[in-house]
């Protein structure tokens, strides 16, 4: 169970703020700090109904009343293009290009009562990705780096990885524990993880012979002082990476067939999806997916459906993202990984109720939508719901840091364990938070 | 349970029947733990009960304790029965636990007290707080001492107030504190060196040493007479702990450690010649000023001041940062230095078009007047307030006032492009909720009518001001050792005392008495015997001494890196928007564009840069040096050293004491040479100029290359 060993590594591993806290508690006696330090740690990190998280992020802010959320009674400058339909769940209406998602409503929990004060895209994406509104003090880390810390890296592949680019660092956590970031486009055919392999004209026999060398200089320089020197473990790790093709294979898409490949969509959102499906596979707990554009402040028709003027068919940013994601939660649930491994899909904050006079929508984090599929949540059902236009929640508000606790307690993160910053102050995970009622 | 409390009244000295409540019954609370930031005290309390952190706020705490609950946390009719004590004790269920032993004397205090009424009483002053142990020399791993902590309320007499005061160590594996005993605290030392215990009681932090000396001899300083007295206070210690010193470096690694410190720049092989070659006594002088006079200097030497101010682009303007660059760059010319406390006043006081005048751009630096205050703390101050922001800083003097009265220094700036002082303009601290007052942190209001800007930036510089000076010293002197005396730069508290006190406050004094000169403090520190000792510690020594019986090997800045891969290979990195050749020293703004710099870790200037510690580069870094064009692109090119040397046809043995002359500073040994020589010309693997090139590869990448030793 790598969740018990990564845990017995962090209660061991001692740190002089621990002392910090040892010494106010000395009344206690060494003995009873000790136990309850060990209670904290078993609390800290429980065996996760979660083992793993898929985030999809859509950067900019997509709009409730296009995805999860449609006004089909309201007057059309709120209404907007598009028209609901109907799922197997009564109630889970979701938008008419939205299909895919629409036919495996059993397995979604959308959340249409996400309310946050926060509209601009910097400070929401922080609130959004970290459960802590942003702080000029302090820089509070992102789920995954929280995940990363918390499991530690269980194998060859890190911990943490962002497909192809990241928002939402380590914060006040060590700079280890930032996201691994692939670079590229995945549904380019020439795909591939920056820097992951060898660089053209050397061959592993010289990748070998350079590792060689450069144990002899570090052994011939220092002698004595190499018992100084810790052993460099980001080079064994880069290393390994390099030259292990079982770590290779996990980036390489190439792999895949044809059909699953088309199965995901050609486009950015698809590929990368796919990637992150190979990447859970393999046992890695957080990967997050960057999906641009979702900021429409115009012709939401252009950008959403047809993603060019004059397109047949539209391969705007949700039809795209309909196949992307119907490909990968029905690609876990057929491959058994879908119960240990969450899926959330969001942005920073929803759009503006009132059409603009440029057919888009402003930012609006008043009330937006959200949707989780897996890893223990349950499918098949809406959670809150906004007022008549999709203007503010209309009853069971759920706030970024509900989010966070819930993420946290759904991967196994006791919501109170407390990280230590940089000059020793204690921060639990989440504050302020509670469990979004009903979602398990 | 009186008599217990009574009994150990008795022990410990004098005690008043009726404990005190902000003297006597708060240290209770905070030698059980309960008002932590983990418990209680947190922000936001805990279970409904909420403390002020380490009990700064008795008001407060009295009010939560007395009279919230309608009263119901206390029960004065049957004072063994109050919720308080029934929680603590764990009689009822508490969340965090037993933290009072139900017989034990805290629980007794709390006890006696409610008896009497639960009163608030005055505010009494803690005069004098101090900790003695016996011994503090200890003579072998795991002996133990005992530690007294001795406190006076209001100039009474003074008492024994160890039971209640909370005892830390700064490295818990070398010392293990035990139980407090009517004795006093028990204290075992488990690695030899010198170890710092912290005792808080109240509000005040005193640090003791504790030594466990090696076995050996005192170390022989005989071929090594103390150059100045840096080397006097630091053989000190040596002495003390009877730690063997390293041999001197030879000339070849001082000069290169002494360049790389001093420019960021590797030494021309040819000035390396030059020095090793010099039979002169008094050659490191002259090296030294040399460098301190060279056109590197202000060069490097403004990034690094870029890095102590967290400089960056306020929104991408480039021209204030042009500014505030060309004014400091002009600040460190050779031939009209400027005084740092002049620098100080200059970055404090500016006004005016921050696109014109370089200093105008410190405020910009900072959003707003709480952020200058912060930033002011780290530059000018060498602490760290934002945990004043909230609640009085835990582990030092500062309150939440002095942050506050800091800020309300700087509400009343504007800080658009054009920096004035506006009519109005103020911060509320929230403890009160009224506007700051105008303070000098930890000194007094600033009631002068005019701009409160001078005031303080005439109290900060000013020769007394024991904060500024120390400061900026161990900066300087972590320019050169890699680490200062006190260890983060800019976290000077109490509790984090230096490794040499007594030295730091010398330097201090020594920087202020010579004009607050940079350039002199450098020197002088460059001159000790202790930057020039070899990197390689006796065998005997502890892994981790930080009492510099030799030179600590460090990591220089990811820039001077940058540059001396370009050096070493012979191939510029083109920074976008720069000349071809510009230097990564150069790029003072970390808004510029510089792919490589950001893989190798460039500090983005978001909270502090001299603070980020070791932890070395990370994966992607790593991946890229191994696969990345940052070196494969260069390595091998016709136009770098290797292509240029291949087309002169020189041998393998003058191309590889060529890289190790501009790489490592100095020739190969015999066996470094004929190893080589051996493993380029053997093995099925390719043409020559491949083995080369990953003959080169591995030298950027060893250690004697990447660090500064």
């Amino acid at each position: 169970m790598p969740t018990n060993q990564i845990a017995g590594q962090r209660c061991d591993g001692w740190k002089r703020r621990d002392f910090l806290r040892l010494g106010t508690v000395g009344a206690l006696g060494l003995a009873q700090f000790l136990r309850l330090r060990a209670q904290a740690c078993g609390a800290g990190v429980k065996e996760p109904q979660a083992r793993r998280c898929i985030l999809v992020w859509l950067d900019g802010g997509p709009s409730h009343l296009e995805t999860f959320d449609l006004k089909p009674e309201v007057p059309v400058d709120v209404r907007g293009p598009f028209h609901p339909i109907r799922t197997t769940v009564p109630g889970l209406d979701l938008c008419e290009l939205l299909p895919g998602l629409a036919g495996m409503a059993r397995h979604l929990a959308v959340i249409r009562s996400m309310t946050s004060p926060l509209g601009e895209h910097g400070i929401a994406n922080q609130y959004l990705l970290t459960g802590y509104k942003p702080s000029a003090a302090l820089q509070y880390p992102s789920y995954g780096s929280v995940l990363s810390y918390v499991r530690g890296a269980n194998g060859l592949l890190p911990p943490y990885v962002a497909i192809p680019e990241f928002r939402g660092g380590a914060g006040y956590l060590d700079l280890a524990h930032r996201p691994f970031v692939t670079g590229g486009d995945p549904s380019k055919a020439d795909f591939q993880v920056r820097d992951l392999n060898l660089y053209p004209g050397i061959t592993p026999g010289r990748m070998d012979r350079r590792r060689d060398f450069l144990a002899e200089f570090d052994r011939a320089q220092a002698g004595e002082q190499s018992r100084l020197l810790p052993p460099d473990s980001a080079f064994s790790q880069a290393h390994r990476l390099t030259t292990s093709a079982e770590a290779k294979r996990a980036f390489h898409l190439g792999e895949e067939s044809a059909k699953t490949r088309a199965r995901y969509g050609p486009r950015p959102i698809g590929q990368s999806c796919l990637l992150a499906r190979r990447l859970v596979e393999r046992d890695v707990p957080f990967v997050s997916i960057h999906n641009g554009g979702w900021d429409t402040h115009d012709s939401l028709t252009l950008q959403l459906r047809d993603g060019y003027s004059g397109a047949k068919v539209g391969v705007g940013l949700l039809p795209s993202l309909d196949l992307a994601l119907s490909a990968l939660i029905g690609d876990l649930a057929e491959r058994g990984l879908l119960d240990q491994t969450l899926v959330v899909v969001m942005g920073e904050f929803g759009r503006t109720p009132k059409l603009n006079t440029r057919g888009g929508r402003d930012h609006w984090p008043r009330v937006f939508s959200l949707l989780m599929a897996g890893g223990g949540v349950r499918g098949g059902q809406v959670i809150g719901s906004s007022d008549r236009v999709g203007e503010s929640p209309h009853d069971h508000p759920v706030t970024p840091a509900d989010l966070a606790f819930s993420l946290y307690t759904l991967l196994g993160v006791d919501p109170s364990l407390e990280l230590h910053t940089a000059d020793g102050r204690p921060v639990p995970v989440n504050q302020g938070g509670a469990m979004i009622r009903g979602l398990v | 349970m009186t008599p217990v409390w009574l009994l150990l009244a008795l022990l410990a000295g004098a005690a008043p029947p009726v404990p005190h409540f902000s003297t006597g019954i708060i240290p209770v609370l905070t030698k059980a733990g309960c008002n932590s930031g983990a418990c209680h005290g947190a922000a936001a309390g805990r279970g409904g009960f909420h403390l002020s952190l380490f009990g700064a706020d008795p008001d407060a705490d009295h009010e939560q304790l007395v009279h919230a609950l309608q009263g119901r946390r206390i029960n004065l009719a049957h004072p063994a029965a109050s919720l308080i004590l029934k929680k603590s004790t764990a009689l009822i269920d508490h969340g965090g636990d037993m933290a009072l032993t139900p017989d034990g004397p805290g629980a007794a205090l709390i006890e006696s007290w409610i008896a009497a009424g639960a009163p608030r009483g005055v505010n009494r002053l803690l005069t004098r707080f101090r900790v003695v142990a016996a011994p503090t020399v200890l003579a072998k791993p795991g002996a133990t001492t005992t530690l007294q902590a001795i406190a006076s309320l209001d100039g009474e007499p003074e008492r024994d107030v160890t039971a209640w005061t909370v005892f830390t160590t700064t490295d818990p594996a070398s010392v293990t504190m035990g139980p407090t005993t009517a004795q006093g605290a028990q204290a075992t030392v488990n690695r030899r060196g010198r170890h710092a215990v912290i005792a808080r009681f109240l509000n005040r932090v005193e640090s003791l040493p504790l030594i466990l000396p090696l076995d050996g001899p005192p170390p022989d300083f005989r071929n090594e007479p103390a150059e100045n007295w840096i080397d006097r206070e630091l053989n000190a210690s040596l002495t003390e702990l009877r730690l063997p010193v390293s041999p001197q470096a030879d000339d070849a690694t001082f000069i290169r450690r002494a360049t790389l410190a001093l420019t960021g720049t590797l030494p021309n092989p040819a000035d390396v010649d030059l020095y090793t070659g010099d039979r002169s006594s008094g050659k490191r002088a002259a090296l030294v000023d040399r460098l301190l006079r060279g056109a590197d200097f202000p060069e490097y030497w403004t990034l690094k001041l870029s890095r102590v101010l967290d400089l960056r682009s306020p929104s991408g303007e480039k021209a204030g940062t042009a500014a505030l660059v060309g004014w400091l760059r002009d600040s460190l010319r050779a031939d009209t230095p400027m005084p740092m406390d002049r620098w100080a006043r200059e970055l404090l006081t500016a006004s005016g078009d921050s696109h014109q005048v370089g200093p105008a751009n410190f405020p910009r630096l900072s959003g707003d007047a709480r952020g200058q205050a912060e930033l002011v703390g780290r530059v000018f101050l060498g602490v760290r307030l934002q945990c004043a922001n909230c609640h009085n800083h835990p582990l030092d003097a500062w309150t939440q006032d002095d942050y506050h009265g800091l800020a309300a220094i700087f509400a009343r700036l504007e800080r658009s492009r054009v920096v004035r002082i506006a009519s109005r303009g103020e911060v509320t601290n929230p403890r009160t909720g009224q506007p700051a007052i105008p303070r000098l942190p930890g000194s007094r209001a600033v009631t002068e009518p005019g701009d409160p800007r001078l005031v303080l930036a005439e109290w900060l510089t000013h020769p007394n001001n024991p904060h500024f000076a120390r400061a900026q010293v161990n900066r300087l002197w972590r320019a050169l050792f890699g680490r200062g005396l006190v260890e983060p730069v800019d976290d000077m508290r109490a509790s984090n005392p230096a490794t040499h006190p007594a030295l730091l406050d010398r330097l201090a004094h020594d920087f202020t008495k010579n004009g607050h000169d940079l350039r002199f403090m450098l020197r002088q520190i460059a001159l000790s015997q202790a930057f020039g000792r070899s990197s390689l510690p006796r065998p005997e020594v502890p892994k981790n001494d930080s009492f510099y019986s030799f030179y600590p090997t460090h990591d220089p800045e990811p820039e001077v890196l940058a540059d001396a891969i370009s050096w070493v290979t012979g191939v510029p990195d083109p920074y976008p928007g720069q000349p071809l050749g510009t230097r990564a020293i150069s790029l003072c703004d970390p808004g510029s564009t510089a792919p490589s710099l950001d893989i190798l870790g460039r500090c983005q200037r978001q909270a502090g840069c001299d603070m980020a510690g070791g932890g070395g580069i990370g994966l992607p870094a790593r991946l890229h040096l191994l696969n990345g064009g940052l070196l494969n692109d260069r390595i091998g090119t016709p136009a770098g050293r290797l292509g240029k040397l291949l087309a002169a046809d020189k041998s393998d043995r003058e191309i590889i004491a060529e890289f190790y002359r501009v790489a490592l500073s100095r020739n190969p040994t015999p066996p470094e040479a004929a190893g080589w020589l051996a493993r380029l010309s053997q093995g099925p693997l390719g043409d020559r100029q491949e083995r080369l090139e990953d003959f080169i590869w591995a030298l950027l990448n060893c250690r004697e290359f990447t660090s500064n030793h």
